[in-house]
């Protein structure tokens, strides 16, 4: 039973780290953002592949779960972690647009009152 | 002390005005306000702030002799008065005027705004529908939200805020500078005054009379009011923890 579980986890974490990394190469995903998930992918993975030592060095001895929950425990934490990111990622983007959109919108006003003050290069051509 | 002396008193420097109106979808009232304004103020420039209507908001604005700050796209109306105030501060002007869009605003009352700011030497004058002689009618829950954001905003700047969504406001060259550097974003009316306190600068509220809208709805229902209440409430609790970068 615990191999099997063993299987589908690793397969997912390589999977994980597999699309991860394509990601990355493709210039999908940004560096900086692609840690914490590599990371969640390399802990998952280990977990698979040494499932008694940190059932007994680690985690029951501090939460008393089953390998598969503490898996999921442990998933679980990674991704609130991934989501409180992105949260502060997106407000971070979310600042600049407002603020380019403000500088764009003051630039173009600018523009056209500089454009008006010259003749259309039609009307100035021989 | 000096500084308020040169601006308001020289008579070879005045003091630069404008008048910021956002408005976003009001093309049926963007241009009669302009047209009030400049009627009323004749000295002044207007900058309408179309913040990305998808209507004639713009051209309506520009036909009524405004200069027009047109926005990509929609920001809310705190993304549209900080565009509003980065205009203000980059070309020099010494007060800015808040005159919403949608017309609920008379421009004759910005005379009194002006007067308060320029007497009593502060860098915010709140016109408020509830101090004096005001005769303007909301709806009760309307009227319990704002008196329980009103103690709450009253306690925390220290002084009596009657109304504190009041949009309708004018604001000193410190205070323009200041806004244009930072400008709350979700509830831009109380939220401003709380970062105001925070930056040492000085509010004072004046009454004036408000229309009835000439078009488009209130931002804020009957129904969502509490909703809208918490969540300022929430938020302004939250602006008393936060660093003010300038």
């Amino acid at each position: 039973m615990l191999i099997k579980i063993q299987i589908i986890i690793g397969t997912l974490s390589l999977l994980l780290m597999f699309i991860t990394f394509e990601l990355i190469r493709k210039g999908r995903l940004r560096e900086e953002y692609s840690i914490l998930w590599l990371f969640t992918g390399a802990v998952t993975l280990l977990f698979s592949l040494w499932p008694e030592y940190f059932l007994s060095k680690f985690i029951t001895r501090i939460t008393g779960v089953y390998y598969l929950s503490a898996v999921v425990v442990i998933a679980f934490i990674f991704l609130l972690l991934i989501v409180l990111h992105f949260s502060v990622v997106i407000s971070k983007l979310a600042n600049w647009n407002k603020d380019l959109a403000q500088r764009y919108a003051l630039l173009e006003l600018e523009f056209k009152e500089l454009k008006s003050q010259f003749p259309s290069p039609e009307a100035s051509s021989p | 002390m000096e500084d308020y002396e040169k601006k308001f008193n020289s008579v070879e420097a005045p003091a630069k005005i404008l008048i910021i109106i956002p408005a976003y979808n009001e093309e049926g009232s963007v241009g009669e306000v302009v047209k009030e304004v400049k009627q009323y103020l004749p000295q002044v420039e207007t900058l309408v702030v179309n913040d990305g209507s998808k209507d004639l908001t713009s051209e309506k604005a520009k036909a009524s002799g405004a200069v027009v700050l047109d926005l990509p796209f929609n920001l809310g109306i705190g993304g549209a008065m900080q565009a509003g105030y980065r205009f203000a501060y980059e070309k020099d002007f010494d007060i800015a005027i808040q005159v919403d869009g949608d017309g609920q605003h008379e421009p004759r009352e910005v005379q009194k705004l002006l007067e308060v700011l320029k007497s009593q030497e502060v860098d915010m004058v709140i016109g408020s529908r509830f101090t004096g002689d005001s005769e303007f009618k909301s709806s009760v829950m309307r009227r319990i939200g704002i008196s329980i954001l009103s103690k709450a905003i009253s306690t925390i700047v220290g002084q009596k805020v009657t109304d504190p969504t009041s949009g309708f406001r004018a604001v000193s060259r410190k205070a323009i500078r200041l806004f244009a550097l930072e400008y709350p974003q979700d509830y831009p009316e109380p939220e401003s005054l709380v970062l105001l306190h925070k930056a040492g600068l000085k509010i004072r509220e004046t009454p004036v009379q408000m229309k009835e809208r000439v078009s488009g709805e209130s931002s804020i229902t009957t129904l969502r009011s509490v909703y809208y209440m918490v969540k300022v409430l929430l938020a302004i609790v939250v602006d008393c923890f936060k660093k003010v970068h300038s």
